[in-house]
């Protein structure tokens, strides 16, 4: 499958202050989504997230580096033309109405105008605003926004959808809304890049994942691949515990000692049997684990975090 | 031009929705009702001291439309970050940029062609006298404008809207002051100030050349401010709008966002 965004060795800092020495917002970041796919951009807050967001849509001037859209290398207008944005909590000019807002919207892009209020019309009644559809944004909550953003963001049809943090300002049934039109606009084979700090939103939408820390991909593939590259398994013992902490794989760890629970990867799993076992240990119970989302991320940004450190 | 044309008329809208346009527009329609209740409004030359006055009043409030909206249009939308709705889209920076200037400027032509009516029936209300040549005093403030507005949009790419109205404001003092002050500095005194005055004599275009206020308002007796005169106004006006955007442009399109 064609790559729709590819990111080569990207670089961004900034400046901190006068005297202060540049902090790298990206630091060789390297990243691709393919036609079709969604992907759950990850990362604790000031990972380079929303900078990367920004460098795709040309909103910051990178240091160095590649971005591909479509094939072409670079941010071109061009390229925007097939690209739909969703920025973090959205503001708009509050003495619009949505119809305007959208009508506004539709002429960046070039839409004729017949075009324009059919699309209106349609992305309203999607985002559940239809309504509203002449009322100023003015008397809008911030989950009404939120969707307007939502709706401003497909006003092009794009191929390419790019969401910063779609469900923020939203209730839990508004999450699920958004959520039925991602999954619809799958469907139509739209790729979708949402960045957002929501785990269970991410796992529960997006093909695949990346995860950024201090600006580098330090893990992504898809969802399946990933959870099962971390996958874990349980060991509990019944009877008393031999003393062999010292021999343990580096994997190993007492999830709850008292209960003889011992978690490690799979890798690891055999040598701890045989260990276990050669030191007189009653197995009643192997299980395997599969790692939730929240569970795989924390593991891999503190593992990025120590490795930093050292 | 589609897009500079959205741009521009974004601007409009956006002016028609705020109060302090029409603050500005009602402060200066009522002050110059008020214009003959000067006192020296009773000693004779009434329709020229009218006419002078107006044409101050506007120029002021021209100027201030102008440097309040170039030095806020483009920070209002980095810190609202309504700007990373726009600039995600299918346009170039200079589009918006553009589109944002000539905006203000339809705002200026919209306001100053509102007050030439006031003041052209007014005129004819009080004194009987139909003056359409106040046109050509209108027409150098919007010149002046322009160079107002490209130079304080273009300070408003890095910096505060409060430090951008503070340049504008020391640019149109230094660029009046050039014609006599700085011409003299430049001629006589010590040789800091010579180099001093002689820098700024050089770079600041003359603006004192756009206060045609007097001329039109003693009926163009002493001086006509023929085609000619407007013409070269124009193209020196044109000529400093045109570097300070095209600054402006560069600036803004290297600027993170």
């Amino acid at each position: 499958m064609a790559a729709v965004l590819r990111i080569e060795d990207l670089k961004k800092s900034y400046k901190t202050g006068r005297k202060s020495p540049r902090r790298e917002a990206i630091d060789g970041l390297n990243l691709e989504i393919e036609a079709g796919q969604i992907l759950g951009l990850l990362g604790p807050n000031g990972a380079g997230k929303t900078t990367t967001l920004k460098s795709v849509l040309g909103l910051v001037n990178p240091d160095s580096g590649d971005i591909w859209l479509f094939g072409n290398q670079g941010t071109s207008a061009e390229a925007r033309k097939k690209i739909g944005f969703l920025p973090e909590q959205p503001y708009f000019e509050l003495y619009l109405t949505p119809r305007k807002l959208l009508r506004y919207f539709g002429k960046l892009f070039g839409l004729q105008p017949a075009a324009i209020e059919a699309r209106i019309s349609h992305l309203l009644s999607l985002v559940g605003l239809s309504e509203e559809a002449d009322l100023s944004l003015n008397c809008f909550s911030k989950g009404m926004l939120q969707r307007i953003g939502i709706a401003q963001a497909l006003i092009s049809e794009p191929e390419f959808l790019i969401l910063d943090e779609p469900s923020s300002g939203l209730d839990p049934l508004g999450k699920i809304h958004i959520r039925g039109i991602l999954e619809g606009l799958r469907r139509g084979g739209t790729t979708i890049l949402i960045s957002s700090h929501q785990l269970s939103e991410v796992e529960d939408v997006c093909d695949g994942v990346a995860i950024i820390d201090r600006g580098r991909n330090i893990a992504s593939g898809s969802l399946d691949e990933l959870l099962q590259s971390e996958e874990q398994y349980e060991i509990s013992l019944g009877g008393p515990l031999p003393d062999f902490n010292a021999a343990l794989p580096q994997s190993a760890f007492w999830k709850d000692e008292k209960k003889g629970r011992l978690n490690l990867r799979r890798e690891d799993l055999n040598a701890a049997l045989k260990l276990l076992m050669d030191n007189g240990g009653s197995i009643s119970e192997v299980r395997q684990k599969r790692l939730s989302l929240e569970e795989f991320f924390t593991t891999r940004v503190e593992r990025s975090s120590e490795r930093t450190e050292e | 031009m589609r897009l500079l044309g959205i741009f521009a008329w974004s601007v409009v809208e956006d002016a028609m929705h705020r109060k302090v346009f029409y603050i500005i527009l009602a402060l200066t329609v009522l002050l110059i009702f008020l214009i003959p209740l000067l006192p020296s409004a009773q000693l004779g030359v009434q329709v020229d001291l009218m006419r002078e006055a107006a044409l101050g009043l506007t120029t002021i409030m021209a100027f201030i439309l102008a440097i309040i909206m170039g030095a806020t249009i483009v920070p209002r939308d980095a810190n609202q970050r309504t700007i990373y709705n726009i600039i995600s889209k299918p346009v170039q920076r200079w589009h918006y940029f553009m589109g944002k200037f000539l905006g203000i400027m339809l705002v200026v032509a919209f306001t100053l062609a509102l007050i030439f009516l006031v003041m052209v029936i007014f005129v004819f209300a009080k004194f009987r006298v139909f003056d359409p040549g106040l046109l050509k005093a209108l027409f150098t403030i919007f010149l002046e404008a322009s160079i107002l507005t490209s130079l304080v949009m273009m300070a408003s790419v890095y910096l505060s809207p409060l430090v951008s109205i503070f340049l504008a404001i020391l640019f149109y003092v230094v660029a009046h002051a050039k014609g006599d002050y700085l011409y003299s500095a430049m001629n006589n005194g010590n040789p800091v100030a010579k180099i001093g005055a002689g820098f700024l004599y050089y770079i600041f275009p003359n603006l004192e050349r756009f206060n045609i206020n007097e001329t039109i308002a003693h009926g163009e007796r002493v001086f006509r401010v023929g085609a000619v005169n407007l013409i070269l106004l124009t193209l020196m006006a044109a000529a400093f709008s045109s570097i300070f955007l095209y600054l402006g442009v560069y600036l803004f399109s290297r600027r993170d966002l």
